[in-house]
């Protein structure tokens, strides 16, 4: 205790050192990415680094990966580091002490147990989705059995409140007085709100203009719930930006509470381990409801919080199939999409080496999608590393078969799911088909669709 | 003294069933349906399975800290204020416990085709919502007057399926919506089960509910329960399982709108006077022709011109206490609770939330409130903005 008390006060004296410098955010080079990461950081377990761990896999071998945690390095394979400038690094190894503290602190844990379960109300059920089943069934009465992981039941209505009550308790700890935040669909910025209500932190939440306007409920969530919502030009990865850069002018006194697995390390890893609540719950579940594991996972996927919150605990389970969703917004070939790991190409944003929409110069590519939560150009450095080593599989869905897969679910199972998580339940379409009769297929539910419902009801009156 | 209705469905003079002949047989059919069904293991298994995993349930019991803070006095001293979180139900009001109750038994009784009513959409959306799920065919009907100020409500319920029908006679609102519901029924009783609200109906359905978390949570029961009171189905989901605990207090809120003496309100069981509504005899808003007064609150689940019976019947043996509190009053509950704990509570609870200003202050150091937070304030938002200037 003494001497981590010690190592934060020298922290904070090398911070307080450092010329207050401009955060250059964007190093985004797409062919010398790896030279750049060479540079900056030591790679592990390639040819050219100096160690070798045979408990963590190599580079383009098609070894299913061994759950270590990356907590320790923030590496994943050549993906996820920190790059970002010199001011930030204390402060990030700061945050990752604490992160790290909180993670063996009986107290923390217990009093974050009690709120995920009386506040944000878990644990969400594991749904047999009884007619969504019959539905995907063929002539001969043979199919997959159809389950979903109820996220939507949570307070806020989407599972990004798992993260945004951990961060903000972490805040709260580390004596800071204020949280900023950058979302895209609004359900991060509400749930930073909430959490920020419960726990008498100031709140200010970032959103794109655009998206102010497409989710403008959303917007009046926050508003209600105490936090100050500022518009910037353009969409999340703009207000991403903006965010990061209110963050670095108030070091002292402000948490940057992130909402999603990109970022510098420990970012993408500490809101990992907060949403792995999703998968943990869900291996208990499906151990009481038939004895076993799931056969196949199936999520939507944005920068990849909800998809890697129910996959990050079945990694080590070669027999459990992952398969993520991404946004093909109009087509992949129309240039309007957010199907990053399906079209982009390796580079760095926002601090982490991971896949990213960009073109020839290294100019990232707005991304589109109809689900807002989805609509970022960058995607977790973990799931980049899941894909690169064959251990998770990704498709994609359009706004149109989104938006298809939104009316099913609400007419056949009376759950109206989010426009993001209609991207996973739309892959049924072609996934059902190419499965063993009575396969276990868990989608996870990642939040409803109230909030959509008026882009739905556009949608179709504008494309009558 | 404290029992389940008698009989015809009487809690002393109130309650009963004064409906048309035609629907006798159908109301005496669900109640030996329900009867028979709800001993029946397989069946509430079935039930308990469709509440966990469909609904959510059981909802926790959360102690507000920062609410219990709020209600301190300067020496440190207060009660400690608990929330039944009903807002984190399936669709986000305890609503949806009552549809999965009624249309449940409706499938049992071999019935195809759902009919409600309702006024600004939940009721609607709850019954679409189990109809979808249980694939029965829903019709909803509407006042014309609601369907236009609840445009998504009813691109809620088309989603899922249902059919909303619009009532262009009289006031084009929930009282003629209901009028309409009951003809139709007349008409179909054979194939039709009628979801209403939840003032008829087999009692104690809509409170099969019984969760015993207050025991759990300190070794002992609630000192004090607080809920809002519209017709008063939500009420008595919280209240049921402590009618005959003496000790525990049971206080209900209903909306005092512009206030009680603006005649602009819905303070049945302060205002009202005895009569028959909707086929239930109980307390009511009515002139001295005996004709409904319009009623009026802020938030529309609570702007009812009745009152469930068994309140009439606890307000008159002086078992519960019921007050109430205005439009203004329950904005400013809306924005407190939003405020300092991050939930934003239904218009409806915030009726129950804004009591507590008054009460608090009564109760010796430690004492247990349960509020009932019965819904979550999404729905409510245009109108919360539209007055608190936020």
């Amino acid at each position: 205790m003494a001497s981590y008390i010690q190592a934060r006060f020298f922290n904070r004296q090398v911070e307080d050192s450092c010329p207050a410098n401009r955060l250059m955010i964007s190093k985004r080079r797409t062919r010398n990415a790896h030279a750049a990461c060479a540079q900056l950081l030591p790679m592990e377990n390639t040819p050219n680094s100096g160690k070798l761990d045979l408990n963590k896999p190599m580079m383009g071998t098609q070894q299913v990966p061994i759950n270590v945690p990356a907590i320790i390095s923030g590496k994943f394979g050549r993906f996820g580091g920190k790059f970002v400038p010199e001011t930030l690094i204390a402060c990030l190894k700061e945050l990752e002490a604490e992160f790290n503290w909180a993670l063996e602190d009986p107290e923390f844990q217990n009093e974050l147990q009690t709120a995920l379960r009386d506040y944000i109300g878990r644990e969400t059920p594991l749904y047999f989705a009884e007619r969504l089943t019959n539905h995907y069934k063929n002539e001969d009465g043979h199919g997959p059995e159809i389950y979903l992981k109820r996220e939507d039941l949570n307070h806020c209505g989407a599972h990004k409140l798992n993260n945004a009550i951990a961060q903000a308790m972490i805040a709260k700890r580390m004596g800071l007085k204020s949280v900023v935040a950058a979302t895209g669909a609004g359900q991060h910025g509400v749930a930073t709100a909430a959490a920020c209500a419960k726990l008498s932190l100031e709140c200010t939440v970032f959103m794109g203009i655009s998206d102010m306007e497409k989710q403008n409920s959303n917007v009046l969530l926050m508003k209600l719930l105490g936090a100050e919502v500022k518009g910037v030009e353009g969409n999340f990865k703009d207000a991403s930006s903006q965010a990061i850069r209110e963050w670095v002018g108030n070091l002292q006194t402000t948490y940057y509470l992130t909402g999603t697995v990109v970022g510098p390390h420990p970012c993408p890893s500490m809101v990992r381990e907060f949403q792995s609540v999703i998968g943990k719950e869900t291996r208990r579940q499906a151990m009481e409801k038939w004895g076993g594991k799931p056969d196949v996972l199936l999520a939507c996927v944005g920068s990849g919080s909800n998809a890697l919150g129910i996959f990050h605990e079945f990694i080590g389970d070669e027999d459990v199939r992952l398969i993520g969703v991404e946004a093909a917004g109009f087509g992949l070939d129309s240039g309007k999409h957010a199907a990053t790991l399906a079209r982009g190409e390796v580079g760095v944003y926002h601090g982490a080496m991971s896949y990213l929409l960009q073109d020839e110069e290294g100019q990232i590519i707005g991304p589109h999608s109809i689900g807002v939560g989805l609509e970022y150009p960058g995607v977790s450095p973990e799931l980049s590393f899941l894909k690169d080593t064959g251990r998770a599989e990704f498709y994609s869905a359009t706004d149109e078969e989104a938006v298809e897969a939104y009316k099913r679910l609400s007419r056949i199972e009376g759950i109206i799911p989010s426009l993001e998580a209609s991207h996973a339940l739309a892959f049924l379409e072609k996934l059902c088909p190419t499965l063993p009769s009575g396969t276990k297929v868990i989608v996870n539910c990642s939040g409803r669709g109230d909030k959509d419902a008026a882009t739905v009801l556009n949608y179709q009156q504008y494309s009558m | 003294m404290w029992q389940r209705p008698d009989s015809y469905g009487r809690f002393g003079k109130f309650g009963g069933k004064y409906v048309p002949e035609t629907l006798m047989h159908a109301l005496s059919e669900l109640e030996s349906t329900f009867n028979s069904l709800k001993d029946d293991p397989d069946f509430q298994n079935e039930l308990a399975g469709i509440l966990k995993d469909y609904v959510g349930r059981e909802t926790p019991l959360y102690f507000s800290e920062r609410l219990t803070e709020h209600y301190r006095h300067p020496n440190g001293e207060g009660p400690h204020i608990y929330l039944k979180r009903e807002d984190l139900n399936h669709t986000g009001a305890h609503k949806i416990n009552n549809a999965i109750g009624q249309v449940f038994l409706a499938k049992h009784l071999g019935k195809k085709r759902i009919i409600a009513e309702t006024g600004a959409g939940q009721h609607g959306v709850a019954t679409a919502t189990v109809c979808a799920r249980f694939g029965l065919q829903c019709l909803t009907y509407m006042g014309a007057q609601d369907m236009e100020r609840q445009a998504l409500n009813v691109f809620r319920m088309r989603l899922l399926d249902a059919e909303v029908r619009a009532v262009h006679s009289r006031t084009a609102t929930l009282k003629d919506a209901t009028s309409e519901a009951i003809r139709d029924w007349v008409a179909n009783v054979e194939t039709t089960h009628y979801i209403l609200g939840s003032v008829a109906g087999p009692y104690p359905y809509p409170m099969m509910v019984r969760e015993k978390e207050a025991m759990e949570k300190w070794g002992g029961k609630p000192d004090v329960l607080v809920a809002c009171v519209g017709e008063g189905s939500d009420a008595m989901g919280l209240f049921d399982d402590f009618i005959k605990d003496k000790d525990v207090r049971l206080i209900g809120v209903e909306a005092a709108g512009l206030g009680l003496d603006s005649g602009k309100h819905a303070a049945t069981l302060t205002k009202g006077e005895v009569g028959v509504l909707h086929g239930t005899m109980s307390y009511l808003l009515q002139d001295d022709d005996g004709q409904i007064i319009e009623p009026h609150s802020i938030s529309a689940g609570l702007d009812y011109p009745g009152v469930g019976p068994e309140h009439s019947f606890l307000k008159e043996k002086g078992r519960a206490e019921y007050y109430s509190v205005t439009d203004e009053e329950a904005l400013e509950a809306f924005k407190r609770l939003s405020r300092l704990e991050g939930i934003i509570p239904a218009l409806e609870t915030s009726h129950a939330l804004a009591y507590l200003e008054k009460l608090s202050p009564t109760l010796a150091n430690g004492t247990k409130v349960v509020v009932n937070c019965s819904g979550r304030g999404d729905k409510d938002v245009q109108t919360a903005i539209k007055y608190l200037k936020v």
